[in-house]
């Protein structure tokens, strides 16, 4: 249902790959609620993806952008703000990558380069994107922006590797930098615990069907799926939240605060009977 | 071995980080190197840029092999 939340807000949403992304659930619900957005992603994930699609069905104009270069993401809020008219209202960050991952490096055999490379690709490129826009004043009074993160920032999975530092890494960014965008500008800043999803990225780590699975039988509310995460965001875009700001949110079914489920309990007896 | 062949074998052993005697022109870049599919796509963007060719989606489909790849630069490349 729409409720045209965002009615006149003007966003620019990255990594929306395919349409198992978050960020890609994320652009139609915001164009259902009236927002116009400029959507970005590195030039190799638009040649992956179908990023056009997205693009024609949600009036979006397409910017490629490295986020880790900062060169790239002063031209994307540039021409954000030529396509859109002005500063925008709320900035989406969905961008994530280990190659240590992707590889299959076990903790104790990571390759240091792509783990400095993980930390600027998937937390390092959140202060860039907030430290860009604020020198160029792209994000207007009480806007807000939302990072996507994991709860392996606080808690250990053995198979994220070095993503739960890059994760630690960026809901850190959120409160530093949520404090300074506040002061200056009413800037909300957050990040999204989300459940573990099936998109491309998260379906690359070993192991994801069984914590796909293990989750959804902690949650209470079961997993929270790529459309529900769309729906939340769009509440942290919309002015109904204006006061929320430097949070890790956790977005997951009630999986962050269980202890142990019935249904886990069930399986454990089941396999000891 | 052609020129061609050559470097299209040192690219893959740069991108995808394996040992050159495993670069054989059977040896598919999934299956046995290795290579996921974000892998894949970079290697074509690296063809394109080292050979200045531009490789439609839908023949890059086509390319699994390293011997597919260096066929179709030696019928392609300018």
């Amino acid at each position: 249902m729409a409720y045209q939340l965002l009615k006149g807000k003007k966003g620019i949403i990255s990594g929306a790959l395919d349409e198992n992304s978050i960020a890609w659930k994320i652009a139609q619900r915001a164009h259902e609620e009236g927002a116009t957005f400029t959507l970005t992603n590195a030039p190799i994930a638009m040649r992956m993806g179908e990023i056009n699609k997205l693009a024609e069905a949600c009036g979006a104009k397409i910017i490629g952008a490295d986020a880790t270069s900062i060169e790239d993401l002063e031209n994307l809020y540039d021409e954000s703000m030529e396509f859109l008219g002005g500063p925008v209202d709320f900035v989406l960050h969905s961008i994530g990558m280990s190659t240590n991952i992707r590889k299959g490096r076990e903790y104790g055999d990571l390759n240091y380069d792509w783990f400095m490379k993980s930390l600027d690709v998937s937390a390092l490129s959140f202060h860039k994107m907030m430290q860009v826009a604020q020198k160029k004043d792209a994000i207007a009074q009480g806007g807000s922006v939302v990072a996507l993160s994991y709860i392996a920032a606080q808690r250990s999975f053995p198979d994220y590797t070095d993503m739960a530092q890059a994760k630690a890494m960026l809901e850190s960014i959120a409160r530093s930098y949520g404090y300074h965008y506040g002061k200056a500008k009413g800037v909300r800043v957050n990040t999204v615990s989300q459940s573990p999803t099936k998109t491309t990225a998260g379906t690359g780590i070993s192991g994801f069907n069984a914590f796909y699975e293990y989750a959804n039988s902690m949650s209470p509310l079961g997993n929270a799926t790529a459309d529900d995460c769309a729906d939340y965001v769009i509440s942290l875009f919309s002015d109904l939240t204006r006061k929320v700001t430097m949070q890790n949110l956790f977005h997951d079914g009630g999986f962050s605060s269980v202890g142990i489920s019935a249904d886990i309990v069930e399986l454990m007896e089941s396999k000891n009977a | 071995m052609s020129d061609i062949a050559e470097k299209v074998k040192s690219i893959i052993v740069e991108k995808l980080g394996v040992e050159a005697s495993e670069v054989t022109t059977e040896a598919s870049f999934t299956n046995d190197l290795g290579a996921d599919s974000l892998d894949t796509v970079e290697l074509i963007m690296e063809f394109e840029k080292e050979f200045n060719v531009s490789i439609p989606d839908d023949q890059a489909e086509n390319i699994q092999t390293v011997g597919q790849a260096i066929s179709y630069l030696e019928e392609n490349a300018k």
